[in-house]
């Protein structure tokens, strides 16, 4: 026997969580599916392949207050309710990979703070087998029903809401998604790294034409659920009696990024700063985490207002260095 | 869980004028000394620290004082951005923020037994003067020991309290491009005067701080005298937010500054496209 829930009674289920926790959760807003918070009567887009921002916002939040300092006096920061977030699989990846990653010594604290009083409800049409990294999947099995897969104490607690039912295991109905060109690419995240390592003396005019085409806006980095590079701004009080230390989301193609005091940059080019992006996600954070930081998502080139369409770069870089490859061996 | 973000409250209990632009700012904690690491030291010599204002920022810094003094740590800081310029502002009896040590400093135990040269050029003194110190306290243990200290002015010099005390150990070679009437020392560029370092090439550590051109000068002619790249050391600035190897701002290729750094021998930094 295993626990099944009917798809039209999410959204109850969902209502019914805010009454102990803050729900987020994709919704249809216009055009766009974006995360919200949600009440009572809201519609959750199950099956939604991108929102323009990612739910690592709830865990390293946009401008987040680090401290607060009253008349020279540290106050000790108040709690945060714990919160629920419906998400899916390729969101879920990338909260699993910021996790890694915030929890590398010296840990990240304000980060797994938030991650220690959150859960984690994955929605998916594909098969789901062991433990994926969320507290509790629900997997679509057919038309209408959902089977639930509980993998921790957060996902246990969740599943004892009637609105669950004991019943057989669905028949698999859904049809299995397939994976991308984008997915099948990162399959390979050492090639990757190569390609991306290597194209930077053997391809310099693919760099130096996208460092014209790029605008320097940042937004491939603040919709990408995995960048996840800050700065810390202090914030006074008319009267200066109270401070609060304020971190915020950065973005390494801004200008002034790598610029230091007294007006020095080490990046003064928009081609060193977008081709750092890239080093970045492809080459420095496989070599530091054996994976690149990426879940192919798609945000970044769906939300460019230049157009750059990086899955197609990748694959330009790939085969390009593919063929240079061949030829000397 | 420790927050490593979170700075420790000290007290400014010195303010000295260094140069026109320049304060010497030494610290105190308030209760206690700063904690020492396993060699009994406060700091390395070349490992850095934020210093801050609380409504301001913190900003990296290499601490000059002697690294065995656990009493205080000094700074010299360059009124140059807008968290330099709140701390030019303070008063004797402020508070400040700190945090750190972080990064790796000077390689203390490679040079044990060699001569060591030290070159530097206008604000890059803070971490060698510390050096200094650390070298002065066990002088026994290394051969010669140079300093040579470049600035654009003889008022540009920094500690020049310090230098009747240090040339009783080691010897000291000031220049400066634009020399005053009464100036005494050198002139022009630090690498125009590593010809009069005598020391054996084959046992020879080189330390140094300052900018980009400055250290590929010196690569070059240290070559020519036989000391290897991987002889020359040299910390490299880079803009820092957090410290701790997350935030990204420090990166340069494949390596963190405050983490790997900002100490690298040269080998490793030359030619690094980033």
């Amino acid at each position: 026997m295993a626990k099944i829930i009917p798809e039209k009674e999410i959204p109850s289920l969902a209502s019914e969580l805010t009454k102990t926790h803050t729900v987020y959760a994709p919704v249809i807003k216009g055009d766009e599916t974006v995360f919200s918070e949600i009440n009572d009567s809201a519609e959750i887009a199950l099956n939604y392949s991108q929102t323009p921002l990612p739910p690592k916002m709830y865990f390293l939040p946009a401008n987040e207050e680090l401290f607060k300092v009253v008349d020279d006096e540290l106050q000790k920061a108040g709690g945060i309710k714990p919160f629920i977030v419906f998400l899916n699989l390729k969101d879920l990846k990338a909260v699993n990979y910021l996790d890694k990653i915030m929890q590398k010594e010296p840990a990240d604290t304000f980060y797994l703070q938030r991650r220690s009083v959150s859960t984690l409800v994955a929605t998916t049409e594909s098969a789901v087998g062991s433990h994926n990294g969320s507290d509790l999947t629900l997997e679509k099995r057919n038309n209408s029903t959902y089977l639930a897969h509980s993998f921790t104490e957060k996902g246990n607690k969740i599943l004892k809401s009637s609105l669950f039912k004991e019943a057989p295991i669905p028949e698999k109905s859904a049809q299995e998604p397939l994976p991308n060109h984008f997915d099948e690419l990162l399959l390979d995240s050492g090639l990757l790294a190569q390609a991306v390592e290597w194209s930077r003396e053997n391809s310099p005019s693919t760099w130096e034409a996208l460092g014209k085409i790029c605008l320097s806006c940042g937004i491939c980095t603040y919709v990408c659920p995995l960048c996840f590079c800050t700065s810390t701004e202090d914030k006074t009080s008319i009267d200066g009696s109270e401070c609060t230390r304020c971190r915020k989301w950065d973005a390494c193609t801004l200008p002034r990024f790598a610029q230091v005091a007294g007006g020095h940059n080490f990046r003064p080019t928009q081609k060193d700063r977008y081709y750092n992006w890239f080093y970045h996600k492809f080459v420095r954070a496989y070599k530091e985490f054996g994976q690149a930081q990426c879940v192919a998502c798609g945000r970044c080139q769906k939300y460019c207002p230049a157009g750059i369409d990086i899955e197609k770069i990748l694959t330009r870089l790939v085969e390009d260095y593919k063929k240079a490859h061949t030829k000397k061996t | 869980m420790e927050n490593a973000l979170l700075p420790k409250k000290a007290k400014l209990v010195k303010i000295e004028d260094l140069s026109p632009d320049v304060k010497l700012l030494r610290v105190k904690l308030s209760n206690s000394s700063f904690p020492t690491n396993d060699s009994g030291l406060t700091f390395n010599p070349g490992q850095f620290m934020l210093l801050g204002v609380w409504g301001y920022g913190e900003s990296p810094f290499g601490p000059s004082s002697s690294p065995y003094e656990a009493g205080f740590i000094d700074f010299g800081v360059r009124n140059v951005g807008v968290v330099t310029k709140h701390l030019h502002e303070l008063e004797v009896g402020d508070t400040v923020t700190l945090r750190g040590p972080y990064g790796n400093g000077y390689p203390l135990n490679s040079m044990q037994g060699k001569d060591i040269v030290m070159v530097t050029g206008g604000c890059g003194i803070p971490p060698i003067a510390s050096l200094i110190e650390y070298l002065i306290k066990n002088r026994k243990s290394f051969g010669k020991i140079y300093l040579i200290y470049g600035a654009a002015a003889p008022d540009n010099l920094l500690f020049r309290n310090s230098y009747l005390r240090w040339q009783k150990a080691i010897e000291i070679i000031l220049t400066v491009d634009k020399p005053s009437p009464d100036w005494k020392g050198c002139t022009g560029f630090v690498n125009a005067h590593l010809g009069k370092v005598k020391v054996d090439p084959d046992n020879t550590l080189v330390a140094a701080c300052g900018p980009g051109p400055m250290t590929a000068a010196l690569a070059k002619t240290l070559g020519g005298m036989g000391i290897s790249k991987r002889q020359f050391f040299v910390s490299e600035e880079r803009r820092m937010s957090c410290g701790i190897g997350r935030c990204q701002h420090c990166t340069c290729g494949d390596t963190y500054v405050c983490l790997d750094g900002p100490v690298f021998s040269y080998d490793q930094v030359e030619g690094v496209w980033d």
